[in-house]
């Protein structure tokens, strides 16, 4: 029963206390910005870990201190655990990053007109 | 004619100094290439477009000081809200006055019979 309820609470000490985003939203959605804005913040001392990980001149000590405390940062601030998903209706899976739309949202957007330079194609 | 390797590693400390990177003859690992990488956090975190347009939005754009403002705008939620504490207050069942001490929020507090838990 402990691991359910600090399962349930990884989200929601980082959670927006308002809606902050204008596009599709579920709960997917919300979770992945959520897990944005953690990776931004928490991006510093991330890439200040790896430095010194990665540093072979210093001290073995100090570098398996780094590589213990970087495994030990939050899920959240890990950018493995971002997603891409479609801002039209939350899908994670089938997205065009470059438009954020995944396939069928992007087929009806692009054949309704509403993404400029996109355009069937016929041959 | 070979060139001895003491005139090339002063080129390259020379060339590290110009361009402004590390001096590594011996390439050790110092972790260079994480200091170099670009930080991606506000553009990962700027992926969903942001929430506008709300009535909060319009409310303070047309309130304040800017091309639009000078008007007023009620917030009817505020409004809703102010309003039950008014009438809560008349009835005396407003909120409780905040305590200054610990001493005096301990001598308000209810007493139980078989005492406080």
């Amino acid at each position: 029963m402990h691991v359910t309820s600090t399962l349930r609470s990884h989200c929601a000490p980082f959670r927006a206390k308002k809606l902050d985003i204008g596009c599709f939203v579920n709960k997917w959605v919300i979770r992945d910005h959520t897990k944005r804005k953690v990776f931004a913040e928490n991006e510093v001392d991330r890439q200040a870990l790896r430095y010194v990980i990665r540093n072979t001149s210093l001290p073995p000590r100090m570098r398996a201190q780094a590589q213990l405390q970087l495994t030990q940062m939050h899920c959240y601030t890990r950018p493995t655990q971002i997603k891409n998903r479609c801002t039209m209706g939350g899908k994670g899976k089938g997205v065009f990053s470059d438009f954020r739309m995944a396939r069928y949202q992007f087929r009806l957007n692009a054949l309704a007109g509403n993404i400029p330079g996109v355009k069937k194609a016929s041959w | 004619m070979a060139v001895p390797r003491s005139r090339i590693l002063e080129l390259m400390k020379t060339s590290c100094s110009i361009f402004n990177t590390t001096f590594n003859p011996q390439r050790l690992r110092l972790g260079n290439k994480i200091l170099r990488q670009r930080l991606r956090g506000p553009a990962v975190a700027a992926y969903y477009p942001p929430r506008i347009g709300t009535t909060k939005d319009l409310r303070q754009a047309y309130q304040g000081k800017g091309v639009f403002g000078g008007w007023e705008v009620r917030d009817e939620d505020e409004d809703y809200r102010l309003e039950k504490i008014r009438v809560a207050k008349m009835r005396g069942k407003g909120a409780p006055k905040k305590k200054r001490s610990a001493a005096e929020s301990k001598r308000l507090t209810k007493r139980r019979p078989g005492g406080n838990k």
